[in-house]
């Protein structure tokens, strides 16, 4: 008898609601953010002289880098937006499970809205 | 009508890893059953399917499976609230597998157990009952229907990854109901059981739970409750 019980965890087979996907995005976005810190305070160290200013300007006009510049602050807008909803949860406002909806659908608007705007502004 | 079914299978004595097994059922038009009607019917093609169930009216919890990618009680799931063509029918998740869609519930009982959940009443025993004021009853509403299934707990990813530290909803919200019953004098040390950063905090209001529950109640509220109690009795 096999003895090593399997357990049923297989994240593809679940069925996530919206208050899943818009913790989960807020947690991705985070860790991804985090990750992106060495790169952006090396980019503020190395703007503060003028050459340095020159040399970082015209790294992030790349459209490659630009394109991740974009990404990078979408999910910082989200990430502001997720965060202040969990905030508002924590001091009891939308924990329902009508009031969690509706607060994860309102996040996913405003972090697809914000990163539109950052678009337009970076384009 | 045939309808198709995708079970999660698996026995200790002969496998070696779990697998899907495809069924049919012949179905009447137009008749909705539940999901444990069918998985009865599909019993009587091939007995060696094991699951559990008692009341069969979503009163006793022994029947939380994951359906279609969703916890909840099969006995009063009905089938055509699941869509699609196949019912994808799966043991609830991250608990270890007995056999077939029977889990081992050791995890779950382990963290019930760790809240205390009966009353505890030091006073002096009054002559006749604890009396409860009618407003302080109904802070018990939403929080004592509980029945225990595990569809909760076992959606919560935050219990996936610790079930063995984070009390899990489940757990918490019963929890909260002994933290708020007004004839029960250890409030003080049932707070400071929680008082720590896995047991309560490890929630991430990510509400799987509400989302699943089968009795409607809402775990991540009571959640909410008792950071509130611990917060004002840590200031």
């Amino acid at each position: 008898m096999n003895k090593n019980r399997p357990v049923n965890l297989n994240l593809g087979a679940f069925k996530w609601p919206i208050t899943a996907i818009s913790s989960g995005l807020h947690r991705i976005t985070g860790i991804l953010l985090f990750l992106s810190i060495p790169f952006w305070l090396w980019a503020l160290q190395e703007s503060f002289t003028a050459d340095g200013f020159v040399y970082v300007k015209g790294l992030l006009s790349g459209i490659i880098a630009k394109a991740i510049a974009w990404l990078l602050l979408s999910m910082l807008a989200y990430h502001i937006v997720a965060g202040v909803r969990h905030l508002l949860m924590d001091a009891g406002i939308g924990e329902t499970l009508e009031g969690g909806r509706r607060g994860s659908y309102t996040v996913l608007v405003l972090g697809v809205l914000s990163a539109a705007l950052i678009g337009v502004w970076l384009w | 009508m045939k309808m198709k079914f995708s079970i999660y299978r698996y026995n200790p004595d002969t496998d070696t890893k779990p697998r899907m097994q495809d069924y049919e059922l012949e179905v009447e038009e137009g008749s909705d059953m539940m999901v444990l009607d069918a998985l009865l019917a599909l019993k009587e093609q091939d007995s060696t399917l094991a699951f559990r169930r008692s009341c069969r009216e979503g009163v006793c919890g022994s029947d939380g499976l994951n359906m279609n990618g969703k916890n909840g009680l099969a006995c009063i799931t009905p089938l055509s609230a699941l869509k699609g063509n196949t019912v994808v029918i799966r043991p609830l998740p991250g608990l270890p597998v007995i056999r077939d869609l029977v889990v081992d519930m050791a995890q779950f009982y382990r963290q019930y157990e760790k809240v205390r959940p009966y009353l505890i009443n030091n006073d002096e025993p009054p002559a006749r009952e604890h009396l409860q004021s009618p407003e302080d009853r109904s802070k018990l509403d939403g929080l004592y229907e509980c029945i225990l299934c595990a569809c909760c707990s076992t959606s919560c990813p935050s219990f996936w990854w610790n079930p063995d530290k984070f009390v899990g909803p489940s757990g918490l919200l019963q929890a909260y109901r002994f933290l708020i019953d007004s004839r029960d004098t250890e409030t003080q040390s049932r707070l400071a059981d929680l008082d720590d950063a896995y047991s309560v905090f490890r929630c991430r209001g990510i509400m799987n739970c509400v989302d699943v529950c089968p009795k409607g109640l809402n775990p991540t509220q009571a959640i909410g409750h008792i950071r509130s109690m611990l917060l004002k009795q840590g200031v």
